[in-house]
């Protein structure tokens, strides 16, 4: 990476976040919040949150920026089978706040915001424990056929959370923009770059981690197909990219169907109920 | 099964679709699901029973086991057992039912928007963000929000096709999640050289005369970020890395190459 003519210091522009902007942001963090628990939708993702938290401090720009950065850094990072990850809600916020109040590029503020999303993930794995104990009156209330009281239950639990949710970012974007501000004025400049570098790479951790999970001995090759594509046609976006995996996809779908067929036929052990 | 018990109209089941993204609400570690997954079906199942409390009770007790499925797709689970009970099958039956599928479901469900929409959509909305248009995030909204409606669609397969989704399910699952996966992989190797900004400085040079990221580009273009790529899975697949201690690291290390001038 090119190193990219780095701030000296002094040179910072402080921004404040005012009153009214903690609230605000800490109010669509509540709806955001909401959202998550429900993935409903994906107002929690980064690249909206971000958005958002873009417009209410009046720099639109660097909410989009903020944004995509936070988003393909937490791409990989899924709440798949009851986990909870670093929360990518607070991580696409606080990358906002952190580059607006410190005036750092969005890379260096997504690795400074990592100790919020991590606190937030605590905060999650407490509620998902503690919501266990919920189950009991839940259960007397269903044998009961109380639907109020159970209602009354269900809704709760998500409103106690999304309003802790609302408070840490109030707290983290408002209350304490002056520490972190002043904390990150502090920083050496290799150590804003060094930052910035691992910006650039925690887009690889969410890959990797998606990888994981899809990357199969039969599907490997594409990976590569994908890569020289992207590297050699130089594509906008990666549009044409998706629509040629659907084709290949809709090939192995079919040549697995009609595998299927045959192998069913020649077991003889079809009932005759065929699709 | 062909009993006419039918008191739910097409209607009800896209209401239940709807009310279903709440399936979430109250998760918990203990049964995962199972308090907002019973909760979106009591109007049906208010409806079914009428002022019977003992069967609406029953019903809803049927359904507080561990439940944990794919929200988008949790409403085909929903169908199906609102149809099972609106036909007065017995609740062992739909319990067990229910317990054998929403583990393929989830799979399922996870390959579809996790593994492959989650990604291509994060991609495009992401490239329309950086050059500073507001498109972006709307684009991913309206992706997202179609997605979310299209619980009511999942909820009415599941009710229509009753006992016989389970035949569905079973045929198509893995040729689908086999397909997504080819889908997704490749969106992944595309996101690649793109996304992952890994090249050495430009001012190291062997020799004050040969760039060291000139012999890469050479080779390969964007063959760091690939190797990188390749690095982290062996590291979180064969080494079991935990993610908070690979980020930490890289972080580490990033600082490290900074301080080093190496980037």
């Amino acid at each position: 990476m090119a190193v990219q003519q780095p701030k000296k210091k002094g040179e910072y522009k402080y921004m404040q976040i005012s009153l009214i902007q903690g609230i605000l942001l800490a109010l669509m963090a509540f709806v955001a919040a909401v959202d998550q628990q429900w993935e409903a939708f994906f107002w929690f993702r980064p690249i909206v949150v971000a958005f958002f938290a873009g417009i209410i401090l009046g720099n639109v720009q660097l909410g989009l920026q903020a944004g995509a950065v936070a988003e393909l850094a937490y791409l990989g990072l899924l709440t798949v089978g009851g986990t909870v990850p670093p929360d990518p809600l607070i991580a696409g916020i606080m990358t906002t706040v952190i580059a607006y109040t410190t005036g750092q590029s969005a890379e260096t503020a997504l690795g400074l915001s990592l100790p919020f999303a991590l606190l937030a993930q605590w905060v999650g794995i407490f509620f998902n424990s503690a919501y266990s104990g919920f189950m009991g009156p839940l259960d007397r209330a269903a044998e009961k056929a109380d639907v109020k009281k159970f209602k009354f239950i269900v809704y709760s639990a998500i409103v106690i959370k999304a309003t802790v949710v609302a408070l840490i970012v109030f707290l983290s974007a408002y209350a304490m923009q002056a520490p972190i501000s002043n904390f990150v004025s502090t920083f050496p400049v290799f150590l804003i770059h060094g930052f910035e570098i691992a910006g650039g790479l925690l887009p690889a951790v969410g890959l990797a981690l998606l990888l994981r999970i899809m990357l199969k001995a039969d599907n490997a090759a594409y990976l590569f197909i994908g890569f020289l594509m992207a590297t050699y046609l130089k594509l906008g976006n990666v549009l044409p990219i998706a629509i040629a995996g659907i084709a290949v996809g809709y090939i192995g779908y079919m040549n697995d169907k009609h595998h299927a067929k045959l192998s069913v036929a020649t077991e003889g052990g079809s009932e005759d109920d065929g699709i | 099964m062909t009993v006419s018990r039918k008191k739910l109209t097409k209607q009800d089941i896209t209401k239940m679709g709807l009310y279903s993204i709440i399936e979430q609400s109250c998760f918990n570690f203990e049964r995962m699901q199972a308090a907002g997954f019973t909760l979106s079906m009591v109007p049906c199942f208010e409806k079914i029973y009428g002022d019977q409390k003992d069967e609406i009770a029953k019903a809803m007790v049927n359904n507080m086991d561990f439940i944990n499925t794919e929200p988008h797709m949790a409403t085909f689970l929903q169908g199906l057992v609102l149809s099972l009970e609106e036909a007065g099958e017995d609740r062992e039956l739909i319990k067990n039912l229910k317990t054998g599928l929403f583990g393929p479901l989830a799979g399922l469900g996870d390959a579809i928007f996790w593994f492959t929409l989650l990604p291509i959509s994060a991609a495009i909305s992401c490239s329309i963000s950086q050059q500073g248009s507001i498109l972006g995030p709307l684009l991913y909204m309206a992706i997202w929000f179609v997605a979310a409606i299209s619980r009511i669609w999942f909820g009415q397969i599941g009710y229509s096709l009753g006992v016989g989704a389970i035949s569905k399910i079973r045929e198509n699952a893995n040729a689908i999640t086999k397909a997504a996966g080819i889908l997704g992989v490749m969106v992944v190797g595309g996101l690649i050289p793109s996304y992952i900004k890994l090249a050495f400085s430009s001012e190291l040079k062997l020799w004050k005369v040969v760039s060291v990221q000139g012999i890469f580009d050479s080779i390969l273009p964007n063959l760091l970020p690939l190797g990188f790529v390749f690095l982290l899975y062996y590291l979180l697949k064969k080494k079991n890395m935990n993610v908070i201690a690979l980020i930490i690291t890289i972080i580490v290390c990033s600082i490290g190459l900074s301080f080093f001038k190496l980037m």
